[in-house]
């Protein structure tokens, strides 16, 4: 039973100024896992997800990625981020570049792959997320969930061994949330490594192997989805669900 | 009370009228009015002419240069002081109004006509070459004085002897933006030698950093700036123009120049004249020069 | 006015020299400027302190003094060239300075998740600035660096005072002190001259800024 870490987190610690955002969080995600991160506003769900490939600096405590450790700023830190896939809530696709542009921008820099090979690959990408025909449009042309799915093909492109979603459906119209969902179920399905930060319980049910419940910075519960939604043990977490599940 | 209040001025007084006789003693001319020309009492002036209208007036409006070491240099009093300020109290004690009544406007040299033109001064002394071309625009009277344009090397330099052997040193050579030298001295060079700035003692920086080689200006200019330098420039002496200094005055006005060139020649023989070269440029260049020819007035 | 005609050549001359000095300088200034606003957003502690002391220093000096201390400091230390270089290097280091705020505040308006995804993606800081941030900052960067580059065209004017010369105001100071023409007449032409080159820069500046618009 060795299965590796392609996440871990051990004894991390963050405060922004006098608030504790992130408190001695320990976190495994296995290769192929998909862990679906849930909590209220202001848990530090996004910052943990964010710690992960330093877009935000931690105080103390280790992180690596497939075994490394995270390196300072600097060329070792952009190789490593060139692995992990990030998706943002706010998509943000590069403005003044096209939708395939977006997508082979990535590769053709810092993979350093030839143009042809680049935009076939980014092409296959974007059909694989239905949304070949905009290619050449700029995002601001495009609706939310087309922008999204962008931002996952951008993504895609780099190959990542993990994909790091934060909150990626929380800016779209709800008519567009199912779209993006799907692209997200897919790729779980083909076995992506996944950290997924989110307030979509019904993809937590269907596609997530383990949902990580935080409250005020910490970790509260750490188990299946079937346990976590049917049994949760803590009092944050029965009152979360409670709020959630009544609506 | 007041008779002794009186007698006091008149002993100050008197004093320094022997003061100023003692100065001037060293003249050779007889009966010299000395370093302050005496201001002429009850002088009249044909109706109506320009020296009428200042005598009455009891002023007379000067400009000349503020920065220019002993011609004019504006001193800790806020009173320009030099050759060109000593001619302009000679001919203001002619029209009968003393020096302390001269009232200073600074001319540097790109709007000594405007000035004139404009009517803004009673007339021009400020190191002002005569030309064809300003003779356009004002009259002139004098030449007072003919300075030379001349250049100045570092004591040790023994390559430039004079304007000709410029080209074959190649030599960097530095005057200042607008003057008459500056253009003089282009028929010497290549122009991509010339460096320009706009006061002189830019170019003293330049020469002593090695940035250039030459300053070329008239002669007393740079004899200033060789005073200055502690022994570390020297005069080529080879003075190659003649820059007749005037008086610049309102275009035109031919009794007031013929007025000026009859005192200038006054000046020169009562001695005035020198003893006006004597405290200024005479302090660095010794040698009185002759007062030139006047021009004929137009 | 008849000045003008009859000494078109110096004028033009002055004109060519007024060109020469503002086309270095803009070029330098451009980007020295644009590398001064990367230093001043790196992650970096000791570039961010360059940039900023550079744009105190020469933001808060005024021209006349960097050009003094350029043309008579580097003498001083023994650094010899031709006044030329001089003007240019003063020039381009104060210009430098605006060119970097305006730039900065270009990089500021481009919101910050545009840099976290470009480096989400791998690209270096130099990479995600270049590629990503200025790109996007150049929209609200061109009107201030107009601005900042026709008030540098202007500035020339005080360049040729420190032993450039042979500029368009040097060549009309020339005119009118050292031949004796009517200030108003000569000083027609050098502001006629100017207006030349100032005018046209707005102009093709209103072209660039349409064509950044557009492209988006």
């Amino acid at each position: 039973m060795t299965t590796t870490s392609m996440i871990r987190m051990a004894s991390v610690d963050k405060h922004f100024g006098e608030l504790h955002v992130l408190r001695d969080i320990n976190l495994e995600v296995e290769s192929g896992q998909v862990v679906v991160v849930l909590g209220p506003s202001g848990s530090g769900k996004s910052t943990l997800c964010r710690t992960i490939n330093r877009l935000e600096p931690i105080d103390s405590g280790i992180i690596e990625v497939d075994g490394k450790r995270l390196p300072e700023e600097g060329k070792a830190l952009a190789g490593l981020r060139a692995d992990v896939g990030m998706v943002f809530q706010s998509f943000n696709l590069f403005a003044h570049k096209t939708i395939l542009e977006n997508v082979t921008l990535g590769p053709l820099k810092v993979r350093k792959v030839g143009k042809a090979v680049a935009e076939k690959d980014g092409l296959a990408l974007l059909e694989r997320v239905g949304i070949a025909n905009q290619k050449d449009k700029y995002p601001a042309q495009l609706s939310g969930g087309q922008q999204q799915r962008a931002a996952i093909a951008r993504a895609l492109a780099m190959k990542p061994k993990v994909m790091l979603f934060d909150e990626p459906t929380s800016a779209l119209d709800p008519e567009m949330v199912q779209e993006v969902l799907d692209v997200m179920t897919t790729l779980a399905g083909e076995g992506m490594t996944m950290l997924v930060v989110t307030h979509e319980m019904g993809f937590a049910r269907r596609a997530a192997h383990r949902v990580v419940f935080m409250s005020d910075g910490e970790i509260v519960e750490d188990a299946s989805p079937e346990t976590f939604f049917s049994n949760p043990t803590s009092d944050r977490a029965k009152d979360f669900l409670g709020k959630i599940l009544t609506h | 009370m007041r008779l002794s209040h009186l007698t006091r001025i008149a002993a100050v007084a008197a004093t320094v009228v022997i003061a100023a006789t003692a100065c001037g003693g060293q003249s050779s001319s007889l009966g010299s009015s000395g370093a302050a020309p005496s201001v002429a009492q009850g002088a009249s002036f044909p109706a109506g002419s320009t020296m009428d209208t200042l005598n009455k007036a009891q002023t007379l409006r000067l400009g000349t240069k503020f920065d220019q070491p002993l011609f004019g240099l504006k001193g800790l009093d806020g009173k320009p002081a030099g050759f060109d300020v000593e001619i302009a109290k000679i001919i203001a004690a002619k029209l009968g109004i003393p020096a302390d009544k001269i009232t200073y406007t600074e001319a540097p040299s790109a709007v000594r006509e405007e000035v004139i033109e404009q009517g803004r001064v009673d007339m021009v002394a400020a190191t002002y070459t005569i030309n064809a071309k300003r003779k356009e625009r004002v009259s002139f009277a004098g030449p007072y004085y003919v300075a030379g344009q001349d250049l100045m090397v570092k004591s040790d330099n023994t390559t430039i002897t004079g304007p000709d052997s410029l080209r074959g040193a190649n030599a960097k050579v530095c005057s200042v933006a607008g003057s008459t030298p500056s253009e003089n001295i282009k028929k010497y060079i290549d122009p991509a030698n010339l460096t320009l700035f706009d006061v002189y003692s830019k170019c003293a920086d330049a020469l002593r950093t090695g940035q250039v080689d030459v300053v070329t200006t008239d002669n007393v200019i740079l004899t200033g700036l060789i005073e200055n330098s502690n022994g570390a420039f020297k005069l080529v002496n080879k003075k190659f123009t003649e820059e007749p200094y005037g008086i610049g005055i309102k275009k035109g006005d031919v009794a007031f120049c013929n007025f000026i060139n009859q005192t200038l020649k006054e000046a020169e023989a009562d001695g005035s004249y020198k003893a006006a070269w004597d405290s200024t440029v005479g302090k660095v260049s010794p040698e009185v020069p002759p007062l030139p020819a006047v021009a004929a007035c137009s | 006015m008849g000045v003008i005609v009859e000494h078109f050549p110096l004028y033009a001359q002055g004109f060519l020299q007024t060109l020469r000095i503002c086309l270095f300088s803009a070029v330098g200034a451009l980007v020295l400027g644009t590398i001064l606003a990367g230093f001043r957003v790196s992650p970096v502690p000791p570039l961010r302190a360059v940039g900023s002391a550079w744009v105190t220093v020469f933001r808060n000096t005024p021209l006349a003094v960097v050009l003094f201390a350029v043309a008579f400091g580097l003498p001083e230390l023994g650094v010899n060239g031709s006044y030329f270089y001089f003007g240019v290097i003063g020039l381009t280091c104060y210009t430098a300075a605006f060119v970097c705020e305006a730039v900065r505040s270009g990089i500021n308006s481009v919101s910050a998740g545009q840099a976290e995804a470009a480096r989400a993606i791998g690209l270096t800081f130099s990479q995600s600035l270049s590629l990503i941030v200025l790109p996007q900052a150049l929209r609200t960067v061109v009107p201030p660096l107009g601005s900042v580059i026709i008030a540098m065209i202007k500035n020339s004017a005080i360049v040729g005072a420190f032993g450039v010369g042979g500029d368009l105001f040097a060549q009309g100071i020339q005119l009118t002190s050292a031949q004796g023409y009517a200030a108003a007449g000569v000083l027609t032409g050098v502001l006629l001259g100017y207006l030349l080159l100032t005018i046209p820069g707005g102009i093709l500046l209103g072209v660039l800024e349409r064509k950044v618009a557009v492209a988006r």
